[in-house]
């Protein structure tokens, strides 16, 4: 019980802290929107923007289902079928505005309760939501692959980096109701996904 | 945003020692009537400054607002095309 409730704060952290990097993108691409008017930063600015608030949210829905029905699935479902739901598509959402922003220019007993607990992540996991996120993110990440491939830059390569560990996360999070172990995992390659996002952000601003 | 960022680094590129108009147009590959718009955009908005403001041979520096603004254009340069979407 102990270890399964662990693992789902352990992702209720990891899941906050990539929607704060998702915010930290947003204002950048804000930022980058204003000084331009590329209409295209505007895309990635509300992409991130409605990413972070599908993460915020599935935070606090989550939390908000531990604390008030602890392990009743069956009380809590109606609360834990509209915070995944809302959250799925809220990511897929936020991948299909990458899609268009990022498209290249015309010229992705304890232990026993422990594992009732992690059958909890298989109730914040809707397969069919999962497998949409995986193909629109396969879309961004070929985009992204092409855009590494013309430029050879750095700041492209963490682009790639971040969004293909977002795509593995959405593939490990696809096989969570077979295999619920996958969940943290998927969890983990999301949060370095953003990291790497983070990096660029810190490498970009360095300008002497 | 591309046309006054380049001719801002072309000016800054020859540091204290500015940069006449006919280098500038080459260096933003501009048509002269255009030149002289953004030129005087780029004065009005105090992001460069005449040299000499008396002397006929006009020669333009890069003002410290000048500097400070083509250095966020480089951040937001990066940052934009790392996604593949050019300003």
């Amino acid at each position: 019980m102990q270890a399964g409730l662990a693992i789902i704060r352990l992702d209720l952290v990891f899941e906050f802290i990539s929607g704060i990097i998702a915010l930290i993108v947003t204002y950048y691409a804000t930022k980058a929107y204003n000084l331009t008017g590329q209409k295209r930063l505007s895309d990635l600015s509300t992409g991130f923007l409605v990413l972070s608030a599908g993460m915020f949210g599935r935070v606090i829905g989550t939390w908000y289902f531990l604390i008030r029905f602890g392990t009743d699935f069956e009380a809590g479902g109606v609360v834990i079928t509209i915070v995944t739901i809302a959250y799925g598509m809220s990511r897929i959402m936020a991948y299909i505005l990458f899609v268009i922003a990022t498209r290249p220019p015309r010229h992705h007993h304890q232990e026993v309760t422990g594992g009732s607990m992690l059958l909890l992540a298989t109730f914040l996991v809707d397969p069919g939501l999962e497998v949409v996120a995986i193909i629109v993110l396969v879309v961004v990440v070929l985009q992204t692959i092409v855009n590494y491939m013309s430029t050879r830059s750095k700041f492209a390569r963490y682009v790639l980096i971040g969004f293909f560990l977002l795509l593995l996360s959405h593939i490990m999070m696809a096989q969570v109701v077979e295999t619920p172990g996958f969940y943290l995992l998927s969890q983990a390659a999301q949060l370095l996904g953003f990291l790497s996002l983070l990096v660029l952000l810190v490498q970009a601003g360095r300008v002497e | 945003m591309r046309i006054l960022a380049d001719m801002m680094r072309a000016i800054q590129s020859e540091g204290e020692e500015g940069l006449g108009p006919t280098k500038i147009l080459y260096a933003a590959n501009l048509s002269h009537d255009r030149l002289t718009q953004y030129l005087e955009e780029l004065v009005e908005k105090e992001l460069i400054k005449e040299k000499n403001p008396e002397s006929e041979n006009r020669i333009y520096l890069l003002t410290e607002k000048g500097r400070e603004f083509l250095k966020e254009f480089v951040r937001i340069e990066r940052f934009s095309e790392a996604f593949g979407i050019e300003i």
